[in-house]
């Protein structure tokens, strides 16, 4: 359940990035000094054709996980309230245990937090259970969302879809990420190595760069048991090995294609990864191929930013990217991860308002870009939620120094290598999940064949899902 | 005439006193008891609102064809009796080589209280990251440098299990130690004198008179590890989460994540019914045992 | 005598041996704290470094500052010993010399609630609380925490009255004011020493607890371990700050482990006869 967390990019010091941004959580005064260099401007937000004051008074609280692209949000949100009337309250939940609050919260109905940093994949969850507000009902009224000044429609199609449950949207995209390749080019270039394109090149780069007497391996996939972590990347094989999760309203994890995808799994992470891959997450990871002992990794592509810290990393200026290889079907499938913000159901009718402002203020182009590129503090964020964002140039100019194909293979994975259908969303996902997490790792660390591990999940997911 | 009065006074106060502290247990542990018992008998699961209601004894019935519970049943019963003969073991054996050591005992008291104080589950975490991590872990450091090469501490499955094995028995070795030391202090020297001119060996001594006489520590600390043993979470938790796989899955974790990770609440609670259930069933065995030693 | 020799030096060696063991893995805690994040990731790791007192900045003055967890526990840990040694000695007192209808019974009741599983105990606590709003406060947590720190303290306060010498018992025979003078005056101080090691071992227990404090605190009150806990989930590839949490938040009890030595150990061996553990 621990997810990634400091999904940001690339900046001289982590640590005084750290600094920084807390100085400016910490200091009003560097505030506004900030609010003088024209970040308080709210001449941006009131070109919308909307009472930003319809809920002036409210008090709403706001369950976030510390990580710094949520830590430059709540730097800027003094604007919000200056704009709205609204007074925001944060608390910051450690990604392991924001799941389980906000849903302890929901289903006890004690409207705690009026919105919350939700996982795309408990929508279904909370919808079945009407814990939170169908959103198309705010997008289409006039007195909330101003259409074309809030521009829905510019949010990364694959993030909207992955909010939405059965053709309504229940959460808004702030933040989210996208899995591509990230490998060492000098080792590449020097072997005459060009990123795979295909799963079986995968295996042959890492073949080639795997030397395990010298502490150099040519690949590495988080193999940790959980939904967020080994089930973040078995869904892109399983997909790409032509798996579908659903056979009528069943849902099949033990399929043929399952099981190939899950020894495709099994068998790199094997032959070419660490051997404490097994129970490893994406910070393991980044941080053995920040220490150079690593060729190529699948993951977000916001991990870049613990390689790019030159108090750690060995590796900088050394690092490309590419699009996630493609599978025996021909299909690429990457991550549609997001972290998007629902409405509490159990709210007051101007409570829910008070959060719709919110929620719209910090999905708008213009906040997204304040946490990026316009931000004061070193870390920026590099998880847009817009199109026409991702297309700037400002951006393209602030994430140049992280490698080369940067945007263009996350850009692109954005684009094409999405599928709604990922992982298999379904009421009962977090069980499903945390079944398939614990059923993948004792197929990797070899307590199980493949089978066997997929036909023991699949028996007791029949079982959860038995009515 | 005052007798009576006396112990009708004595009665009186003697509620007075146990009162409070009765109301407070009743209200902290048995009112959730029934609460726990009762959904343990419901079907909750937040991942299926619609399907809520009574179930009888169906959660009950479910665990006899569920793997995973067997499993965390037999894990919990490895865990627990490996932990607690390993503390009782090493414990005693540490208690006797300290007790024939001219100098340095207070040291040795001294290290001893340290893992005791520390919490479970900052024990768990370092020993998962500067400990057990491969390469830069301790005990890795160690191993490579005896020659043993790196392991996989706790992503191997078996590794994982005696690893989380090795973290409880290092925690908690220093109380059997400590308890058994202070009664073997506590024995009269002259014991041993008479053993030692009657030339019987060590072997022999220990065997015959020593053991006998600290029998009852043993059986207490036995019985106090025991339920510790049942009761662990924090440092597994930490340690390992249940991982790799189920491999160190014992009952207490599994409840805790088919309620909390799972959010099948009825089923969870019946979990921790059978967990209370073999708690109090081991406990009332033990002091059966106690009593009649 | 030189193999006696031998043998001593053998012994000694040994329990050094296992000092280590013991030791070894708080030192190379300690040890890493002071190393700088690349020095911890060196391989091989190496015991000569520069040392750095800059993790130790960042846990304490850093933005994910342990200071103010470190009160929490204090406040919640200190309020519960109280809380508990107020009910616990009386009824302790009235387990161990009062005779009353149920006593035996009551003294079996308090040793079984010790045996409840908290796993189970976990989300009755969160609905109650809840709707009392008791979430998140010091006062929920305080109250919860009685359900392990009371039946121990009971029963180790038990068998400190049980040692009072029976002379002591001239109280019985006095009206209901003047027992609870004679309880006052005459018996407490009698067990003055049972109290100091109940105290110690209930503090410590309770901060400790890690399972409840996680489900039923929150961000006004995160008692250290949880803090901890939350730090890898957070910053799981800064090791040496972690280190550095792992020594803050050992810190005080080691201290307190170090200086009430004896009282442990008295209270490990007492206590043997009837509960002395934690979860």
């Amino acid at each position: 359940m621990k997810r990634r967390s400091k999904a940001t990019l690339a900046t001289p010091s982590r640590r005084r990035m750290l600094k920084q941004t807390a100085a400016l959580i910490a200091a009003p005064y560097v505030l506004r000094s900030a609010h003088a260099q024209g970040n308080a401007d709210v001449a941006p937000y009131t070109a919308a054709k909307i009472n930003w004051r319809q809920a002036e008074g409210e008090e709403i609280t706001v369950a976030f996980i510390p990580a710094s692209y949520f830590d430059n949000l709540i730097a800027i949100a003094p604007t919000f309230e200056a704009l709205s009337g609204v007074k925001v309250r944060f608390e910051k939940v450690p990604p392991g245990q924001i799941r389980q609050k906000a849903m302890l919260d929901l289903s006890s109905k004690t409207a705690t937090y009026a919105t919350s940093a939700t996982d795309p994949m408990y929508y279904p969850l909370y919808v079945a259970n009407k814990w939170v507000e169908p959103l198309d009902r705010y997008l289409n009224d006039a007195a909330l969302t101003d259409p074309a000044w809030f521009n829905y429609n510019d949010i990364l199609k694959a993030w909207r879809d992955a909010d939405s449950f059965e053709g309504k949207p229940y959460g808004i995209p702030y933040d989210g990420e996208v899995t591509v390749q990230v490998y060492r080019k000098d080792l590449y270039d020097a072997k005459g190595l060009k990123p795979a394109e295909t799963l079986d090149e995968f295996l042959k780069n890492a073949a080639a760069l795997t030397d395990a007497g010298n502490r150099m391996y040519g690949m590495a996939l988080r193999g940790f048991a959980g939904a967020g972590q080994n089930m973040y990347i078995y869904p892109s094989l399983f997909k790409e090995f032509g798996g579908n999760w659903f056979n009528g309203k069943k849902v099949v994890v033990n399929s043929p294609e399952g099981v190939r995808a899950l020894d495709w799994y099994v068998d790199a992470e094997s032959k070419y990864a660490p051997p404490a891959v097994r129970n490893w997450n994406w910070p393991d990871i980044a941080d053995a191929f920040s220490q150079g002992t690593l060729g190529c990794y699948i993951d977000a592509h916001s991990s870049a930013a613990v390689l790019m810290n030159p108090e750690k990393s060995k590796v900088i200026g050394k690092i490309a990217f590419a699009r996630w290889p493609k599978g025996p079907t021909g299909k690429r499938v990457t991550s549609i991860w997001n972290w998007g913000l629902p409405i509490n159901a159990a709210l007051t009718d101007k409570q829910k308002r008070a959060t719709w402002l919110f929620i719209t203020w910090a999905a708008s182009a213009e906040t997204q870009a304040r946490t990026s590129w316009k931000f004061a503090g070193a870390a920026k964020r590099s998880g847009l939620n817009r199109t026409s964002l991702w297309k700037s140039p400002e951006f393209l100019a602030m994430t140049s120094n992280i490698g080369p194909n940067f945007v263009e293979a996350a850009l692109g994975s954005l684009e094409q290598d999405t599928d709604v259908d990922w992982r298999p969303r379904v009421p009962q996902w977090p069980a499903i999940g945390d079944t398939m997490g614990t059923a993948i790792q004792s197929a990797l660390v070899g307590q199980k064949n493949s089978r066997e591990a997929l036909d023991e999940a699949q028996a007791r997911i029949d079982q959860i899902l038995k009515g | 005439m005052k007798p009576t009065s006396g112990a009708r006074g004595e009665r009186r106060f003697a509620l007075l006193l146990f009162a409070p502290a009765f109301c407070a247990l009743v209200l902290t542990t048995t009112v959730p008891l029934v609460y726990l018992v009762w959904t343990s008998l419901m079907r909750v699961d937040l991942s299926m609102p619609w399907l809520r209601g009574f179930a009888g004894v169906d959660n009950y019935v479910k665990m006899g064809v569920d793997p995973r519970f067997w499993n965390s049943l037999w894990l919990t019963l490895v865990y627990t009796t490996s932990t607690v003969a390993l503390q009782v073991v090493v414990g005693l054996s540490l208690a006797l080589l300290v007790l024939r050591i001219p100098r340095g005992q207070a040291a040795l008291r001294i290290a001893a209280i340290l893992p005791i104080v520390l919490a479970p589950v900052v024990v768990g975490l370092f020993w998962r990251t500067l400990v057990l991590s491969p390469d830069v872990g301790l005990v890795d450091v160690v191993t490579r440098a005896l020659g043993f090469g790196s392991h996989n501490w706790l992503g191997d499955p078996q590794l994982a299990l005696i690893s989380v094995i090795a973290i409880h028995t290092w925690q908690w070795t220093p109380f059997a130690f400590l308890v058994l030391l202070a009664s073997l202090s506590a024995l009269p020297p002259d014991v041993f004198e008479a053993a030692r001119i009657d030339r019987a060996g060590a072997w022999q001594r220990f065997r015959h008179i020593t053991l006998p006489l600290i029998r009852p520590a043993i059986v207490i600390v036995v019985i106090m590890r025991t339920m510790i043993a049942l009761s662990a979470f924090a440092a597994i938790f930490a340690a390992t989460g249940g991982g790799p796989g189920t491999a160190t899955e014992i009952l207490n974790l599994y409840a805790y994540r088919t309620s909390f990770s799972e959010l099948n609440l009825g089923y969870g609670a019946s979990l921790a019914v059978v967990l209370l259930a073999i708690t109090l069933g081991v406990s009332l065995v033990m002091f059966g045992v106690r009593r009649a030693r | 005598m030189s193999t006696r020799r031998l043998r001593t030096v053998l012994l000694v060696g040994m329990a050094a041996v296992l000092l280590a063991v013991w030791a070894f893995p708080v030192l190379w805690a300690l040890l890493t704290s002071f190393k700088s994040e690349r020095d911890v990731l060196a391989y091989p790791p190496g015991l000569i470094f520069e040392p750095t007192l800059r993790n130790y900045r960042d846990v304490m003055f850093g933005p994910s500052s342990l200071l103010p967890n470190l009160w929490s526990s204090t406040v919640v840990a200190g309020a519960s010993t109280l809380l508990t040694l107020l009910f616990a000695v009386p009824a302790a007192y009235a387990l161990a010399r009062l005779q009353f209808p149920g006593r035996r019974a009551s003294g079996f009741y308090v040793l079984a609630t010790q045996m409840l599983p908290p796993v189970g105990l976990i989300i009755p606590y969160y609905l109650v609380l809840q709707k009392v709003g008791g979430l998140d406060t010091y006062a929920g947590l305080v109250v919860i925490y009685l359900t392990f720190s009371l039946p121990f303290a009971i029963w180790l306060m038990v068998s400190y009255f049980e040692d009072v010498p029976q002379e002591m018992e001239e109280a019985a025979l006095l009206d209901r004011a003047g027992r609870m003078r004679a309880l006052w005056y005459v018996i407490l101080p009698q067990v003055r020493g049972g109290i100091a090691v109940t105290t110690i071992f209930v503090f410590l227990n309770a901060w400790n607890e890690f399972l409840f404090a996680v489900v039923l605190g929150g961000n006004r009150v995160r008692p250290v371990t949880v803090a901890m806990f939350n730090f890898i989930s957070v910053e799981q590839t800064l090791w040496a700050k972690l280190a550095a949490g792992a020594m803050l938040a050992m810190a005080p009890v080691i201290v307190l482990g170090l200086l009430a030595q004896r009282h442990i150990v008295k209270g490990l061996t007492v206590g043997a006869v009837k509960g002395g553990g934690r979860r």
